[in-house]
């Protein structure tokens, strides 16, 4: 078979375009992470031309060096800064061809079913349930080849959540992962340097170019012209690699689909930076899983930088019943450029306990927030300078899941055998026995006061059957647009309730077959 | 040297409202602004440190000072721990500033000045001098002051000066033998996952699109016999799949944890 040149699927570095080009192709993928690449590599095997347009960087395996001070601005949105206005909550997203799949650490779930039929009653999402996304989860499991983590490879930071929640008679679990010859180094949040994790630009997005797509790395996408109720053009911006600005160069793409893959946060930002929100929903009911930590000194070593990063849960908290925010619990890593932005304190305090550090172990709690009648969660919005903005009001009812997530994660922590627990409080609650734990109910939870992190950005274009609630219909089309589709963690009306990544793979794969019905 | 300049209206990350708005959260905020105070204050001088060293991205000398200074303070001596000029924050911290979006950068500009500033410190802690010219204590009370500030505003601050300090600091492996965090470990060799898809690397001709194998199990390196096996017994029985055969790797990979020098050495 001899190659034809025009049509041959590859990827492009922004960089290295000599002119400015325009692309005319049956569907237009903005971003290539858990959504973008699998919607790709669907629509593509499936015959049609299809344009990935990816703002990161195209990374290999050996730009990986396992350190964090460059690993961070370089694979993270907002070069690892990114966070809600107040600061109060810190939000990682990866930025990369392959998204967030290229930093994250590779815990794989299928959506509980309580969720899918919440969707359905509360948010009038129809023809999305557990049957309907079988087969997908089946076929990405099989692809990324998801298996269980061996208790073996549990590494001590993982063993203080299973053996602290084994002695509470807390239900523990051992989590599935899409790794493939992990040899546990831990340091999946900088890239894996051996190819280990199967990450999207490992798989799927290979997958998309052998069917021939074009994918152009460090190419932005600015604005979406419409035209009616069709999205026309798609104006985006070569992006300078050692600067990450505009170098000049311009890709226009005129599909006949376009289907908005940038994540929870960015897909938001490009429709308003587009003026593109008939509804005014856009940006709206953005979720967070909100995550509170908690850190302990162990008088053995822990050596939390070590091993798999994540490879235990908790999910005991998870339904906590009627008005009452849910959470589940997770190990998180202890490298040194992390923890001490998370350690609290300053000066002495700070430097005893970072002095600790082999013997630290962190826990997570992480809150299930959108299910309340009422609550709406966070909001993405412009700034009158052009930058995105999330704001997240934090209700009193995930703050006091946040305080009983720390509360569980500090008993857990003492039955393990910690010397000490450490609130992340500026001033921090001290814990040395179970008396101590209550005391927690008297700290200064309030925004920026305790610090709260997100792996989990979901929402922002919600789905659903009412457009003055929702930005996309139950086939991810959005309202009032004919051949615009959302297809990434956007869409999910609520926050997930376990980590999200095998999800929106398997809703990609599912929607990619009603984007190529728009095509006709 | 200093910028002889009216107070810019400040605005911090994130901020709705103007100065104005939030001084007036302060107690005589309003009071001082209208009977010109401010600027009396103000205008008190920061002195850079001249061994700050290299040339600045965004940061004048003058904010780069206040970061010294907090960097001091949030690292105070210890045995081990090098100093933060050492480790070159402020010019970390320039760096990470200047890989903003610009108006970002302004915004952390402005907080180190306002940080900085006489006025903000006698509004909220009644002292009269530059946190720069301030005591060590005086500067320990200054930053408790804004962690633990009933304004979310001045918590927002402190967090963003936080991280921006830390990250700094312990991002450097000049800090590491402090912490007995030994570096990474060594880069075992690749798992091969299939051959690279055509027109992925060079531009070399596109081979047949043949269908995708599906996942083939690349080797895993042996278990080592000596893994410690966990006390506890697995969890409740599950229906997991068989582990997986492994075929021997002829080059036993080093096992993670293998502590390594790390690359900076401590002075």
């Amino acid at each position: 078979m001899s190659p034809e040149p025009r049509n041959a699927g590859r990827i492009v570095a922004g960089a290295d375009l000599r002119r400015d080009v325009e692309e005319r192709p049956d569907v237009c993928v903005v971003g290539s992470g858990a959504g973008g690449a699998v919607a790709a590599a669907r629509l593509a095997e499936k015959g049609l031309r299809v344009v990935v347009l990816e703002e990161g960087a195209r990374f290999g395996r050996e730009d990986f060096k396992m350190d964090e001070s460059t690993a961070y601005p370089a694979l993270y949105q907002e070069k690892g800064q990114r966070a809600t206005a107040d600061q109060a909550i810190s939000i990682l997203q990866g930025r990369a061809v392959g998204g967030t799949t290229v930093v994250n650490w590779a815990v794989s779930y299928r959506l509980p079913e309580r969720v899918l039929s919440h969707w359905q009653k509360v948010h009038g999402v129809e023809g999305l349930d557990a049957a309907a996304l079988a087969p997908h989860y089946s076929a990405v499991e099989e692809r990324l080849h998801v298996r269980e983590v061996a208790i073996a490879d549990v590494n001590a930071n993982n063993r203080v959540l299973w053996d602290g929640a084994g002695k509470l008679g807390l239900a523990r679990e051992l989590l599935r992962r899409n790794v493939w010859g992990c040899q546990n180094l831990g340091y999946c949040a900088m890239g894996c340097p051996i190819d280990a994790r199967t990450s999207m630009d490992l798989t799927y997005v290979p997958d998309a170019v052998r069917a021939g797509a074009r994918v152009y790395s460090n190419v932005r996408a600015v604005r979406v012209e419409r035209s009616g109720r069709r999205a026309a053009t798609v104006h985006a911006v070569a992006l300078d690699p050692r600067l990450d600005r505009p170098g000049g160069r311009k890709v226009v793409v005129r599909p006949k689909v376009l289907v908005l893959s940038g994540g929870a946060i960015n897909t938001p930002e490009l429709l308003l930076r587009s003026g593109l929100d008939p509804g005014g929903r856009v940006g709206a009911r953005t979720f967070l899983h909100p995550v509170v930590a908690s850190l302990a000194v162990f008088p053995g070593r822990i050596e939390g930088y070590r091993g798999t990063p994540l490879s235990v849960a908790c999910r005991a908290f998870a339904d906590r019943g009627p008005g009452k925010v849910g959470f589940f619990l997770e190990a998180a890593p202890t490298h040194p450029m992390m923890a001490s932005t998370a350690v609290p304190g300053f000066g002495a305090d700070h430097e005893e306990l970072m002095s600790r550090l082999p013997d630290v172990n962190g826990l997570l709690a992480l809150a299930i927030d959108g299910f309340l009648p009422g609550e709406e969660g966070g909001t993405v919005s412009l700034r009158g300078d052009g930058r995105v903005r999330v704001d997240y009001p934090i209700r009193p009812e995930v703050w006091e899941a946040l305080r009983e997530g720390a509360k569980a994660l500090a008993r857990i922590q003492l039955a393990a055998g910690a010397e000490a627990v450490y609130s992340l409080h500026e001033d921090p609650v001290v814990m040395r026995r179970e008396a101590d734990v209550a005391r927690l109910d008297r700290a200064p939870w309030l925004p920026a006061r305790v610090p709260l992190f997100s792996a989990h950005a979901m929402g922002g274009c919600a789905m659903g059957m009412d457009p003055a609630r929702s930005v996309v219909d139950s086939r991810l089309r959005m309202h009032g647009m004919e051949n615009v589709f959302v297809v990434d963690a956007s869409v999910f009306p609520t926050s997930l309730g376990v980590n999200p990544q095998e999800t929106i793979f398997a809703l990609a794969r599912w929607a990619a077959d009603h984007v190529a019905a728009a095509i006709g | 040297m200093a910028r002889r300049q009216r107070y810019q209206r400040v605005l911090l990350p994130g901020e709705k409202e103007g100065r104005r708005g939030f001084l007036k959260k302060g107690l005589v905020g309003a009071a001082l602004l209208a009977v010109g105070g401010g600027t009396w204050l103000v205008t008190r001088r920061t002195r850079p440190v001249p061994a700050l060293g290299g040339p600045l991205r965004v940061l004048s000398a003058e904010e780069a000072t206040v970061v010294l200074a907090i960097a001091n303070r949030l690292v105070p001596e210890r045995a081990g721990f090098p100093r933060p000029l050492e480790v070159g924050v402020p010019d970390k911290v320039d760096a990470m500033v200047a890989m903003a979006h610009p108006a970002t950068q302004k915004e952390a500009r402005q907080l180190l000045r306002l940080f900085e500033n006489a006025l903000t410190g006698f509004l909220f802690g009644g002292q009269l001098r530059p946190f720069t010219a301030s005591s060590p204590w005086e500067q320990d009370e200054r930053l408790r002051g804004w962690a633990r500030s009933r304004i979310t505003l001045r918590r927002s601050g402190f967090r963003a000066l936080k991280r921006l300090v830390y990250a700094a600091y312990f991002g450097s492996p000049m800090t590491w033998a402090a912490i007995g965090y030994p570096g990474p470990p060594p880069v075992p060799p690749p798992v091969v996952h299939e051959p690279p898809a055509p027109g992925l690397d060079e531009e070399e001709d596109a081979k047949p699109a043949a269908p995708r194998p599906p996942a083939r199990p690349a080797p895993r390196p042996a278990e080592p016999a000596a893994a410690p096996r966990p006390a506890e017994p697995a969890p409740e029985p599950r229906p997991s799949t068989p582990p997986e055969p492994r075929p021997m790797d002829p080059a036993p990979a080093p096992r993670a944890g293998m502590p390594l020098p790390a690359e900076g050495t401590p002075p």
